[in-house]
């Protein structure tokens, strides 16, 4: 099956299994190694990329689904090359990384449900900006930090 | 998982798909968010994958307000659920009830169609649904329609009524009668995120402007192998005000519902704590 899609900017075209798992577009065809399998069960958000806009688990989405469709990982927002999104900013302004892990998947959920409240003009209380992770495991940091750095993209 | 997929893009595609695999092996699929985990431990060789997700048709995608209904399209999302403000104001049920289901991503893809079809206990969309009496709207491969009330459709444990040529298109909910209402969604588990309840409680109740209930629809997910309508329980309420209900009412209508209830032990809870909660959280919804 071809399916016709955009990564992180880019237009691809790609043969693949119908039964090919996002996930596994992501990180083994398309080698694109930041997007993180955890539970590969929808419970722990490692593999959260955006479509359309929308966070969503790779691990849950069958990559023929992505047709026609924008799709961002990680590896779409800042790295070595390009300024870090604010979002990464804040990440480690408030120290809400250790090992790493879940920090990809972490990153893709906040920049989603920030780009809605901005675009909607609210700016949501911490209640909120936690209930918005909730679909995001973290084994290392105990969230405060993580919840700190979700709630800084709001602040001036 | 190795499976082949057809992925219609109109109605009368899906049809023929529908069709033309009778003798096959196959199943349809919404969001996923079930599938894909049954997929994992099952053998999918030979399986054909009927994708629902590329169809364009407003009637299994729109949420319509109607005359005397609201429609919602079978592909409507948890996620899309939320965002709408007629389903806020006049379903608070549904609203809560999909805010409750799983994390932001999952909500994002996983269906109405899909959590009713699913047929757990514990689906919470299902349950709001059955509270507001939403009725099945069903179409089949020979171009049939038929419908059913949702709390009869669903025939026990994984069961349904639907058939191999069938689909649900929408679901429908009457519209209030008046403005005035107490309708939440009670979700019990072991923690606050991403949890499968261990109890839940959706109930939506009509008012006139001096409280007085005109209309109930209360059901309990996770206790039972359905989720029943308890219907006794309602007729219970009616005509009771809910300013002024008294403590042995409140008792009374808890009991009422705990008749519907034959909950199991589970990793979750044990049938016993699942009966307590339940009780409990009966007696608290109508507010201090
Ligand atoms: C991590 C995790 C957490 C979860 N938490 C919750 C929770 O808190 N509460 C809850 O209620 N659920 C929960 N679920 C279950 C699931 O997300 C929901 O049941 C969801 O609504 C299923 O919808 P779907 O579109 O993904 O269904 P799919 O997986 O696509 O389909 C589910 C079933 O419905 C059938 N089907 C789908 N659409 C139709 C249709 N239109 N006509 C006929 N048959 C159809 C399919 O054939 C399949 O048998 C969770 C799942 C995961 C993975
Ligand atoms: S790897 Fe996808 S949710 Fe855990
Ligand atoms: S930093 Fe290690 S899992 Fe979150």
């Amino acid at each position: 099956m071809i399916i016709t899609f955009k990564i992180n900017g880019e237009i691809k075209t790609q043969e693949i299994k119908s039964s090919l798992l996002l996930i596994d577009l992501i990180r083994d065809v398309l080698r694109l190694k930041g997007t993180k399998p955890g539970c590969l069960e929808g419970e722990c958000g490692a593999c959260s990329v955006i479509v359309n806009g929308a966070a969503i688990n790779s691990c849950m989405y069958l990559a023929i689904n992505v047709d026609g469709k924008e799709v961002t990982t990680i590896e779409g927002l800042g790295n070595n090359e390009n300024p870090l999104h604010q979002v990464q900013e804040k990440m480690l302004e408030n120290g809400a990384v250790q090992c790493g892990f879940c920090t990809s998947g972490m990153v893709m959920t906040t920049k989603a449900y920030s780009d809605k409240c901005i675009a909607e003009g609210i700016t949501p209380t911490r209640e909120e900006v936690k209930k918005s992770l909730e679909g995001n495991l973290c084994r290392c940091t105990g969230y405060a930090k993580i919840i700190d750095a979700a709630e800084a993209v709001y602040k001036k | 998982m190795n499976f082949e997929v057809i992925s219609p893009k109109t109605t009368p595609e899906l049809l023929n798909a529908i069709y033309d695999n009778q003798t096959e092996n196959f199943r349809i699929g919404a969001g996923f968010t079930d599938l894909i985990n049954q997929f994992k431990t099952q053998e999918t060789e030979g399986l054909i994958l009927i994708n629902l997700t590329q169809l364009k048709d407003d009637n299994f995608k729109l949420i319509i307000e109607n005359k005397t209904n609201f429609q919602i399209g079978a592909l409507t999302t948890a996620s899309e659920i939320i965002d709408n403000k007629s389903i806020k104001e006049n379903f608070p049920v549904l609203y809560q009830a999909a805010s409750k289901l799983a994390s932001t991503q999952i909500r994002n893809v996983a269906t109405v169609g899909g959590n009713i079809c699913n047929v757990s206990p514990s689906g919470d969309m299902t349950a709001a649904l059955i509270a507001l009496k939403a009725t099945c709207h069903i179409i089949d491969c020979d171009g049939n329609e038929r419908k059913e009330l949702l709390s009869s459709f669903i025939r026990g444990l994984k069961k349904t009524s639907l058939t191999k040529k069938e689909i649900i298109k929408n679901i429908t909910i009457p519209k209030n009668a008046g403005q005035n209402l107490k309708s939440g969604f009670e979700k019990v588990g072991s923690r606050k995120s991403m949890e499968i309840s261990i109890v839940s409680l959706a109930y939506h109740l009509q008012l006139t402007n001096d409280g007085i209930i005109t209309h109930a629809g209360v059901a309990c997910g996770a206790v039972a192998p359905t989720i029943p309508f308890t219907t006794s329980a309602c007729e219970f309420l009616i005509e009771k005000n809910i300013n002024t209900i008294s403590e042995n009412d409140k008792e009374e209508f808890a009991i009422k519902v705990l008749e519907y209830a034959n909950p199991i032990s589970d990793i979750r809870a044990s049938d016993w704590y699942r009966k307590e909660v339940l009780f409990n959280v009966s007696k608290t919804i109508f507010g201090k």
